[in-house]
């Protein structure tokens, strides 16, 4: 994509300036509220509270930070969505290449069915109550295999792994069988090793995911201890906000205090955003790349 | 499982008349065996993850209690019962109009962005900026629908950053998230600017795959920017264009019920309840099971007939879909 030779080489200076202020004006849009999060976090409280807080952080605070990381739960909830993003990734990788490999070998009888077995959960599901009734009567509600096993298999990239396997070749297999190798052996020497890529990005596609989901916690696990960074953050960010019908009876003088009370947790809010994404943020340049490869594997049309 | 390799195409040294370690149909059965073997965990859990709740479904037609068996002899069958409760419900026109009230806005505004964004990316000269922006771009896709919730409500309280810049404009403030007729758009500025950049990949690789020699005689030609784009890139966007429009159609009832859930609250619920939402505040928060089922299974057999409407519509007009 990088090496896309279409760029257009002529052309008026005045038509350059304009798109590059429009890829400037994309790129603030996307960084500024991110970056306004930092700033807000880092600056000193009373500044905050003044509002006058647009570029650069004002003063400097990290009493947000201490108070945030002092937090038994924070970590607590970081170790569960650790836990829950390693153990279905391992899984999920067993699981997802496994199938996609009979699937593409000529030899394998009954094709239609597994196609049609894989294609029938894409389109219908039991819906949310069948679910939360299946885990609870396996014993799973409020245990993190409510949160892993479900996790650790998906449709979707059995597809893209099938389609990345048939890149490898049928040829390659079969000169393999001739040679004796079973499909076992040709599966763990042959396929996985040269499948680096395609595993990468199933990797981070379950991890990420994993990281990201809330809504499973959310209905299958009802205690603090088991629950995830993203549940953490829901309790903080989310819940913590009074509505309008509150508000509305309070006197004048009651809605000040509130305001700043606003500010001050808006500033740790802030500040538990930038501590939870900051792993994200991080390792986000090396593995982006991975994920416009899956999209691209995605859009292959067989 | 065994562990030993199989010599699945037997010792064949010569020509017919040889002997064959095993028989075809004996070759064929142990081969097909192991080949299966791969199946087991991946449809291990996906029985029990996406079949066996399908079974479940059988109690949107009874009054389920929870703790009894599905069939057993006190089941209560109701027909359909919670169907036409739901479709006489306020609840019915309610979910419908605001789903399909968000996909459109979403459609609206979303759509066409990515489009844009790429046609303008493919303008700029300098490959470090280009890559700059896209990456930057793709960044809000990653972070956690929790956090980007997070932000927005914060944002949209009234000293919230939305309230400052508005001030600046002397609007007064409000509480943005606590007005219904704000909602719809809110939820779209929100989805919009978490989808836009990740979404364009796809236009991004279309362009990057269009003959660049096609560029070159058009200059040759003495066509101008404009007319390249005109003539060249849109026409090589058009058919993935098509089906993005299409299938997007398809799913105008399958609304991101997450980002829902998350940023509406009581004060909203008339303008920002969707199916995915109500389902949970009816079936998980205040327990009834069958109904919910059963609300839950006529809207995805509804979503499920669009789907495959624009499916169809699709491979009809420009021969790709998705299946």
């Amino acid at each position: 994509m990088a090496k896309n030779p279409n760029k257009i080489k002529e052309g008026s200076v005045i038509a350059d300036v304009i798109f590059y202020i429009l890829a400037i004006f994309f790129a603030f849009i996307t960084l500024y509220p991110m970056y306004y999060v930092l700033i807000l976090s880092l600056s000193d409280p009373n500044a905050a509270a003044s509002m006058r807080v647009f570029l650069w952080p004002k003063g400097f605070y990290i009493g947000g930070y201490k108070n945030i990381i002092t937090d038994r739960n924070l970590w607590l909830s970081y170790r569960n969505t650790i836990f829950y993003a390693l153990a279905s990734c391992g899984l999920m990788l067993i699981t997802t290449t496994m199938c996609a490999y009979p699937l593409t070998s000529k030899a394998l009888r009954g094709r239609k069915f597994l196609t049609f077995f894989l294609l029938i959960p894409m389109y219908f599901n039991g819906g949310i109550i069948p679910s939360f009734l299946l885990i609870q009567k396996l014993g799973f509600y409020d245990t993190p295999w409510a949160i892993i096993l479900p996790g650790s298999v998906s449709i979707w990239y059995i597809i893209l792994v099938r389609s990345y396997f048939r890149t490898i070749g049928e040829s390659l297999r079969e000169a393999a069988m001739i040679d004796g190798a079973s499909h076992y052996r040709i599966y763990a020497n042959l396929f996985i090793p040269n499948s680096k890529a395609i595993i990468a990005v199933i990797a981070l596609y379950t991890i990420i995911g994993q990281w990201n989901s809330w809504f499973q916690a959310l209905i299958y696990l009802p205690n603090t201890y088991w629950q995830p960074l993203q549940l953490y953050l829901r309790r903080l960010l989310i819940l913590q906000n009074s509505s309008l019908e509150s508000v509305m009876n309070l006197s004048a003088e009651a809605l000040e205090e509130m305001a700043k009370e606003q500010l001050s947790n808006n500033q740790l809010k802030y500040t538990v955003i930038f501590i939870s994404t900051l792993p994200m943020l991080v390792t986000y340049p090396f593995f982006q790349k991975y994920f416009v490869k899956g999209v691209m594997l995605g859009s292959l049309k067989e | 499982m065994k562990k030993e390799a199989v010599p699945a195409a037997g010792p064949v040294t010569g020509g017919p008349g040889e002997m064959k370690l095993y028989s075809k149909r004996t070759r064929v059965i142990r081969e097909n065996i192991e080949l299966w073997s791969f199946v087991i965990p991946a449809a291990a859990l996906i029985i029990l993850f996406n079949y066996a709740p399908m079974y479940g479904i059988i109690i949107a037609f009874q009054n389920y209690f929870p703790g009894s068996p599905f069939l057993g002899e006190k089941t209560q069958w109701v027909g359909l019962k919670h169907f036409i409760d739901f479709i006489n419900s306020i609840y019915f026109k309610r979910i419908m109009t605001n789903s399909i009230r968000l996909s459109l806005l979403n459609l609206l505004f979303g759509f066409w962005l990515p489009i844009v964004f790429a046609l303008i990316l493919n303008e700029i000269r300098s490959l470090r900026f280009k890559k700059f922006v896209q990456t930057a771009s793709y960044l809000p896709h990653f972070i956690s629908t929790v956090v980007v919730a997070g932000m927005a409500i914060s944002f949209c309280q009234p000293t919230g950053l939305i309230n400052l810049l508005l001030g600046a404009f002397g609007v007064a403030p409000q509480s943005w998230l606590d007005m219904p007729s704000k909602f719809p758009m809110i939820y779209t500025i929100i989805n919009v600017w978490k989808s836009f950049g990740f979404n364009s990949i796809l236009y991004f690789s279309t362009l990057s795959a269009i003959d660049p020699s096609l560029y070159e005689s058009a200059r040759i030609d003495g066509a101008n920017r404009w007319q390249q784009c005109w003539h060249i890139t849109l026409p090589g966007l058009k058919s993935i264009i098509a089906i993005q429009f299409i299938l997007a159609l398809g799913g105008i009832l399958a609304t991101n019920s997450d980002l829902v859930i998350l940023i509406y609250n009581p004060a909203t619920y008339e303008t920002a309840d969707v199916i995915g939402s109500y389902t949970y505040r009816i079936g998980i928060q205040n327990g009834k099971y069958s109904y919910t089922t059963a609300v839950g299974l006529f809207m995805s057999i509804v979503g499920f007939t669009l789907t495959f409407i624009a499916n169809k519509f699709s491979n009809w007009l420009t021969g790709f879909g998705l299946w």
